[in-house]
């Protein structure tokens, strides 16, 4: 890749090159001349330097999530808002959530759009990125071309599509039925199935450019004599992607989907502005439900409870994100 | 005759590419330019399937009352995320700083704590802030979105700023040491000015995630009026179900400064899209 980001240092960095032996000797025997004074600065100013983002992690994220446990136990509604606690109510508020339908349709609904959300963002993005990875003649204005999706905002990409589905006589419809794919127009976002297909198309394209970049950074890390002895010794376009470059890129790959479910169990913008859940609690997300629980309920409690089963989901995710990262630390190219 | 039918083969294959390739992407920028043909259509009660898909006559019609109507919230997400990035580098660039300068066993604690908080939900989060805010009195208010948005900041740049800061020489931080420079003046005027471009293109990202947000302006700030462009837009399209051209109009106005960033410093987004997924 063209770029500073990337130009880092390879694994093992941390220790001192051989060139500093000399110097590192020296510092060492500094190091039983020095002073107490010093050595409790050695301690302080690192805990200085790193104060700022503790104090900002306990207040903007720990504190709010203790608060999300916390509540999520009492019956926090209006009046607890108002006077900071509720009364304490144990697991009800689970219990309340898990035997509302709604919840089980927000679970339900949130795996169905997850799974086929990162099942094409991924496959689609691979194939993109095969594909912008070829030199032709028209190469570079695509590949300049790819992040163009990723410019709106989602609650933007929501309302273009909107539009694109929404009606009768909308775009979508009306290339379906010219191109004779369908007789009668599609009621996307107001029937049973198609609103939740609707969503899944329009999450994939929001999603498509970041991990068609992804990838198309991960091939251009690999190495191209490889591909050029397989290609000599007689190996067809089809074996090499299937024996070079898949393996090469699973690092890249599991990476990339571990992004794309943790980025979409928690995707709210573009369900509140194409359907807000609807028809029917159809597209209600789990995200969307603990919204309309909290602000259109006014029960912060149990919408805390539904938070909570999503933010489990988001942090098992990160957990295997961040295990993967570390083990494939060495693979990932230079960037890391 | 071997190397014409070689030749006839590559030419099939380059015209074969150049098709797919113009036919994927093609599909892939359709809706941003449909957006951009319905903003710049001249009946203002457009609500057909075909706007003219060459908008040659760019009438301003559209724009015009799309800025009318959100311009002030556009000024609104300009302060909010340029805040927000600014509180980001506030903090992001002393634990960057920290994290590779010093050997200590709390910074991995740190990269490990900064990784989880980036996959928080924000509707998690939105509750405490709702709630919280509610007391101090920063419901609608600028600070209250400020800080909420920052939320999507400082995860990100820390990551961004490290992996930057990673990169360079460990020479660079010992040679100031060795010149007697304290780790603030290190930071200040040795690691931070040769850090500039990661800074800024972490900052711009940090913006870009504000600039962004729904989540937090939907449940702080629905109803004020500091409102971002984001929910001024959910507003519109709600209210003006059927003026689509001044909708699609809000739509584009809201994309120029992802555009701007895009367009000027292509290279950077990208490197930086995949720094922000592979280091941790």
């Amino acid at each position: 890749m063209d770029s500073l980001l990337t130009t880092a240092s390879p694994p093992g960095h941390d220790t001192a090159p051989a060139g500093l032996v000399p110097s590192h000797g020296r510092r060492s025997n500094m190091r039983s001349t020095i002073s107490p004074l010093r050595r409790l600065r050695a301690k302080v100013v690192p805990a200085l330097f790193l104060a700022p983002v503790t104090l900002y992690v306990l207040f903007f994220f720990a504190y709010p999530l203790a608060f999300g446990v916390v509540i999520s136990v009492e019956n926090y509604g209006f009046s607890a808002l108002v006077h900071g606690s509720g009364p304490f109510v144990g697991l009800a508020n689970y219990r309340e959530a898990l035997s509302d339908p709604v919840t089980i349709a927000a679970l339900r609904n949130t795996v169905v759009f997850t799974v086929s959300s990162v099942f094409f963002q991924v496959t689609l993005g691979l194939a993109l990125a095969l594909l912008l990875n070829q030199t032709f003649f028209l190469s570079n204005f695509l590949r300049r071309l790819v992040l163009v999706p990723w410019l709106l905002p989602l609650v933007a990409t929501g309302t273009i599509f909107a539009q694109l589905f929404g009606s009768q006589n909308s775009l979508v419809n009306s290339v379906l039925q010219r191109l004779h794919l369908v007789t009668q127009p599609i009621p996307w976002l107001i029937q049973f199935n198609w609103a939740m297909v609707a969503l899944v198309i329009v999450n994939i394209w929001a999603g498509l450019p970041f991990n068609t970049i992804v990838f198309y950074a991960g091939l251009q890390d690999l190495d191209a004599t490889l591909f050029e002895a397989s290609r000599v010794d007689g190996a067809n376009a089809w074996q090499r992607f299937r024996h070079l470059t898949m393996p090469l890129l699973r690092p890249v790959t599991s990476i990339v989907l571990l992004l794309g479910i943790i980025g979409t169990v928690k995707v709210f913008d573009l369900v509140m502005v194409i359907t807000q859940g609807g028809p029917d609690n159809e597209t209600q997300l789990l995200s969307t439900w603990a919204y309309s629980v909290a602000f259109t309920n006014f029960n912060f409690g149990e919408a805390a409870a539904i938070g909570n089963i999503l933010l489990i989901i988001c942090m098992v995710a990160a957990a295997i994100y961040i295990r993967r990262l570390r083990k494939e630390r060495a693979h990932l190219g230079r960037s890391v | 005759m071997a190397r014409l039918h070689g030749g006839m083969r590559r030419t099939g294959r380059e015209l074969c590419l150049n098709i797919v390739g113009v036919a994927a992407i093609g599909l892939l920028v359709f809706p941003v330019w449909w957006a951009l043909c319905v903003a710049l259509e001249n009946d203002p009660n457009f609500y057909a399937t075909s706007p003219d898909l060459l908008p040659v006559h760019l009438i301003w019609q559209n724009v015009n009352v799309a800025l009318q109507q959100v311009g002030g919230d556009i000024v609104t997400s300009l302060i909010v995320s340029a805040s927000a990035a600014v509180i980001g580098v506030v903090i992001a660039v002393p634990t960057a700083y920290a994290l590779k300068r010093f050997r200590v066993r709390y910074s991995s604690i740190v990269v490990l704590v900064v990784l989880l908080s980036q996959m928080v939900p924000g509707i998690s989060l939105s509750l405490a802030f709702y709630s919280q805010f509610r007391r101090l009195d920063l419901l609608g208010s600028y600070p209250g979105l400020i800080l909420a948005d920052s939320t999507y900041a400082v995860p990100l740049m820390v990551v961004l700023i490290r992996a930057y800061m990673v990169s360079l020489p460990d020479e660079l931080f010992e040679a100031a040491r060795v010149d007697g420079a304290g780790e603030v003046r290190c930071l200040w005027s040795v690691v931070a000015p040769m850090s500039f471009p990661g800074i800024v293109t972490a900052a711009l990202f940090g913006f870009l995630g504000a600039w962004g947000d729904f989540v937090f302006a939907l449940t702080l700030n629905s109803g004020s009026s500091v409102q971002p462009v984001t929910l001024g837009l959910f507003d519109f399209q709600n209210r003006y179900q059927i003026s689509w051209g001044p909708i699609m109009a809000t739509v584009i106005v809201a994309a120029i400064p992802a555009g701007v960033i895009l367009a000027v410093a292509q290279r950077w987004v990208r490197a930086g899209l995949r720094a922000g997924a592979l280091n941790g």
